[in-house]
């Protein structure tokens, strides 16, 4: 497969995961769609690295997971830090700062 | 078409339709459970791509770790949150991000066809993976480019796991 059929495949994952966090008013699902966008730009550097015959690209797509997995931790502490003292988490509803 | 178009075929379809499953499902279990399987076809692409360590490590990390924690808190707040999406006060934000979402495929897909993205791609021969890949198997020209070149960064990511757990313990006292 060429190299522009990956990346097509890429850029729809991506949009698929914007279109997720702009049109849906859960967190989680917010966050899940942000998730997906982190994969779809994955998908994009595993496929250069193998088009460019480097490692470069898999060594991103490493640390890329290592950073996804500390946001993953951090947000959804937030998430539910928020839901511990609003027990709402509609991000509609999130339009004060103090508690 | 080769075995590889097919796979290749299948795989888009699949992932396509399970990512459109992670945004559509109202309830946020089902969405988890279409993100899990989306990741498990994404590492079936690293797998045709040749990226044998990555895949393995998107399943063991990405749909065995990551998305576990997710379940953990989706289960835990799902029967309070899913009843607020039913009083939708703007209906025309879905329209809107589709049509958005739509512009963006479009532009970043005439991009890539009329070649700007992906022109100029040339192996260069220097440090050539599929050399190391033939000369000492996957798994060691993997580890072989991650502790020559990328030892810092590597490093750097320990200590950001690190400073996320002090996170999660800090979010996670009684207040």
């Amino acid at each position: 497969m060429p190299l522009s059929a990956y990346l097509i495949m890429s850029a729809i994952l991506f949009t698929i995961g914007s279109i997720g966090v702009l049109a849906r008013r859960n967190p989680l699902i917010i966050f899940m769609s942000i998730e997906l966008m982190l994969n779809a730009v994955n998908l994009a550097f595993v496929a250069f690295s193998s088009f460019l015959d480097s490692a470069d690209g898999q060594m991103f797509v490493f640390i890329v997971l290592t950073v996804a997995a500390a946001e993953v931790v951090v947000g959804l502490a937030i998430i539910v830090s928020i839901f511990r003292t609003r027990r709402n988490i509609d991000v509609d509803e999130m339009n004060v700062l103090r508690g | 078409m080769t075995a590889t178009q097919i796979a290749f075929f299948v795989l888009a379809v699949a992932s396509t339709a399970s990512a459109i499953g992670v945004i559509a499902f109202k309830n946020a279990v089902y969405s988890a459970l279409s993100l899990i399987l989306t990741l498990l076809f994404l590492a079936m692409f690293y797998l045709q791509l040749g990226a044998m360590f990555i895949a393995i490590v998107q399943i063991l990390i990405y749909a065995g770790a990551i998305m576990v924690l997710f379940l953990f808190v989706v289960t835990m707040l799902a029967p309070e949150a899913g009843g607020t999406e039913e009083q939708d006060r703007m209906p025309w934000q879905r329209i809107v991000g589709s049509v958005l979402g739509l512009t963006l495929v479009g532009a970043l897909s005439y991009l890539i066809f009329t070649g700007t993205i992906a022109s100029g791609t040339k192996a260069d021969p220097a440090n050539s993976l599929s050399a190391m890949v033939a000369k000492q198997g996957d798994i060691q020209a993997f580890g072989l480019a991650l502790f020559h070149g990328f030892l810092f960064p590597f490093e750097v990511t320990s200590l950001l796991i690190v400073v996320a757990i002090l996170g999660a313990l800090i979010f996670g006292r009684r207040a």
